[in-house]
């Protein structure tokens, strides 16, 4: 192969080059494009539980609370006793499990959303200690503080060390938080230690009069997984909270998503290779058609004393150069797209089983969601499994034209006209 | 002198065409002959055989000595590029190369440095009158300075024999003239052997050998 020749080859006939070129850099460009915002998608599932550090939530349905009066648990959150956390704990591919105690209170006046939660775990609703406003978050020892929702806090006029009564029992303010910003799955107005809930929802009627609530239980669990096995580790856990369980995952995210989703996610393989077939198709023909534009020239190749395998050498290594420069520029364009797509912001719904609002109350009923930026970017995997199928193919369709060279006959086409 | 070439009954045929009948051959080296013809008598398929890029019927052609019709395709190949100047009427130069982009084009494939590369191409085209043409393109060329360089390129691996298919043909009087007189300049000069294949009297007139070509059959094939 020699370089400057190939180089002005593909130099001084544009047409032919930049037709080879654009259509793998659009094919590997659809390919990565669409990879990127299925991508995105399937990371957006994930946000809404990534922002705290787990793969998977679990609940489990249980009876509806008899009055709405005091503590009770919402009807998702059923308790989940401490051996069915010891034994998720032992399902493979778990790697840490956060307990929280969620209720409600429903006072004379006043409707709080509580959330007891362990501050020393580092999957669950602990990750809000990253989202301290003001104050501190709870730490491990202490007992009868809390830590409260900024906006809630605003609304009704909390102050870093004012106290907050729950059930009729008094709570310090520590801190505030910014909720909103680790997303819309552990939502409550105030956050207080585990045990303290625990015990408080041990005492309260309206939750012992319909559950088996013992000391050691939570009602909801966040679950760190393998990523290679989340959904397998949320089958599991979803066998060992029964058929009332209610198990969050990514894949509980997409299904909310909606049908967009859905087609992109399932078909964009098969959309992008599509495209990038047909991208082939348009190098073949490029590359064809430059064999027939050069039969003299190989002739004269021949007839100058190259042998086959250097005639060879040079189609094949102008097949791949178009094609493997098509690829990087197509991914280079596949970059931009993503970038564009980036800056898109989408919507994920949060499944109602982890809405933190009873619907009965105003604004209850209010669809919520995560909107995040859309995390569309190109994975090494594709980009360097798109780069290589694109030489692979400059390949085999420079072993093809050359395998067609052989049979041009230098003294006829070197004949004069 | 030596005998640089010789055929031997060579016979050619396309289908039930007999093209070359039973044509004999022997030439000298440093000889510098003409095969004549009219259009349709086999003049230039006899060049296409005596540099292998046919391969006869029948018969058969050597070269010093050596018989080439045992050579494959790839040997052929590597034979001509180190024994034999191919000259075309229509040049056959590669449009997307420079002038001495083109004269180096066979030694491509060969392992040969890029500067030394260039630098035989840049002496053969001094040679020929192009040393201020290098960096043209082909079609920056006229036809005279296109021969030239097709010229040039045919010296470019020292051949012994050059074989030319009508090198006039496509060229006014001046340039035409101009290439005979580097054909004899070569011949007289540095020994190579050459055989013009033409129509044009004028040229087989600076030959010191010329043969006829009748319908397939060669008149007068011994030196």
């Amino acid at each position: 192969m020699n370089i400057s020749y190939l180089g002005a080859e593909l130099f001084h006939r544009p047409r032919r080059s930049l037709a080879a070129l654009l259509s793998m850099t659009i094919g590997v460009a659809l390919l990565l494009s669409l990879q990127a915002y299925s991508n995105g998608y399937r990371l957006a599932a994930r946000a809404p539980l990534a922002e705290i550090g787990s793969d998977i939530a679990a609940q489990r349905q249980g009876k509806v609370p008899q009055a709405f009066e005091g503590i009770l648990f919402p009807h998702s959150t059923a308790p989940i006793h401490s051996d069915e956390i010891s034994s998720i704990r032992r399902i493979p591919g778990v790697e840490d499990v956060g307990e929280s105690v969620f209720f409600w209170d429903f006072e004379k006046n006043s409707f709080l959303v509580v959330l007891g939660l362990d501050p020393s775990s580092k999957t669950g609703p602990a990750r809000l200690a990253s989202a301290v406003l003001q104050g501190r978050f709870l730490r491990t020892g202490d007992h009868d503080v809390a830590v409260a929702d900024a906006t809630y806090a605003r609304s009704n006029n909390l102050a870093v060390g004012s106290t907050v009564s729950i059930a009729g029992g008094l709570f310090k303010i520590v801190g505030f938080v910014d909720t909103s910003r680790i997303g819309q799955v552990a939502n409550a107005n105030l956050y207080i230690m585990v045990d303290d809930a625990r015990a408080m929802a041990n005492a309260a009627k309206n939750v012992m009069a319909v559950h088996d609530f013992r000391p050691s239980d939570a009602n909801i669990i966040f679950i760190k997984a393998n990523q290679a096995k989340v959904e397998s580790v949320a089958k599991a856990v979803g066998s060992v909270l029964g058929s009332q369980a209610l198990i969050s995952s990514a894949n509980s995210f997409s299904e909310v998503i909606g049908q967009a989703y859905g087609l992109v996610d399932r078909f964009s393989w098969l959309v992008g290779l599509a495209g990038f077939l047909v991208a082939v198709v348009g190098l073949v023909r490029s590359i064809s058609s430059a064999l027939r534009e050069r039969r003299r020239d190989i002739g004269l190749m021949r007839a100058v004393g190259w042998s086959r395998g250097n005639v060879a050498s040079q189609l094949t290594s102008e097949a791949i150069s178009l094609a493997a420069a098509g690829a990087i520029a197509g991914l280079g364009l596949a970059v931009l797209v993503s970038r564009a797509l980036s800056a898109m912001r989408v919507s994920i719904p949060i499944p109602w089983e982890l809405s933190p609002t009873p619907h009965f109350l105003p604004g209850g009923a209010v669809p919520m969601a995560v909107t995040i930026f859309l995390p569309a970017r190109i994975e090494l995997l594709p980009a360097a499994l798109s780069i290589g199928l694109s030489v692979l193919c400059g390949l085999v369709v420079g072993l093809w034209v050359s395998q067609r060279a052989t049979h041009i006959r230098p003294a006829e086409v070197l004949r004069s006209e | 002198m030596n005998e640089l070439l010789k055929c031997v009954d060579l016979h050619k045929s396309f289908g039930r065409v007999d093209v070359v009948r039973g044509v004999n051959l022997s030439l000298q080296t440093g000889s510098f002959s003409s095969i004549m013809g009219r259009s349709g008598s086999g003049k230039t398929t006899l060049l296409h055989l005596l540099s292998a890029l046919e391969a006869p019927t029948s018969g058969s052609i050597s070269f010093e000595g050596r018989e080439i019709g045992s050579l494959n395709e790839d040997q052929l190949a590597m034979w001509r590029r180190e024994h034999i100047g191919l000259v075309f009427q229509a040049f056959h130069l590669i449009p997307t190369l420079s002038a001495l982009e083109n004269v180096a084009f066979p030694l491509y494939p060969v392992r040969v440095s890029a500067e030394e590369r260039s630098e035989r191409a840049r002496a053969r085209l001094e040679q020929v009158g192009l040393g201020h043409r290098l960096e043209h393109r082909p079609s920056r060329l006229s036809g005279g300075e296109q021969q030239r360089v097709a010229i040039a390129r045919a010296l470019i691996n020292h051949p012994t024999l050059i074989l030319a298919d009508e090198p006039t043909g496509n060229l006014d009087k001046k340039s035409g003239e101009d290439i005979l007189d580097i054909f004899g300049r070569l011949n007289r000069e540095e020994g190579v052997a050459v055989i013009v294949v033409t129509h044009d009297s004028e040229v087989a007139a600076v030959a010191q050998h010329s043969f006829t070509m009748v319908d397939g059959t060669l008149e007068d094939g011994n030196v």
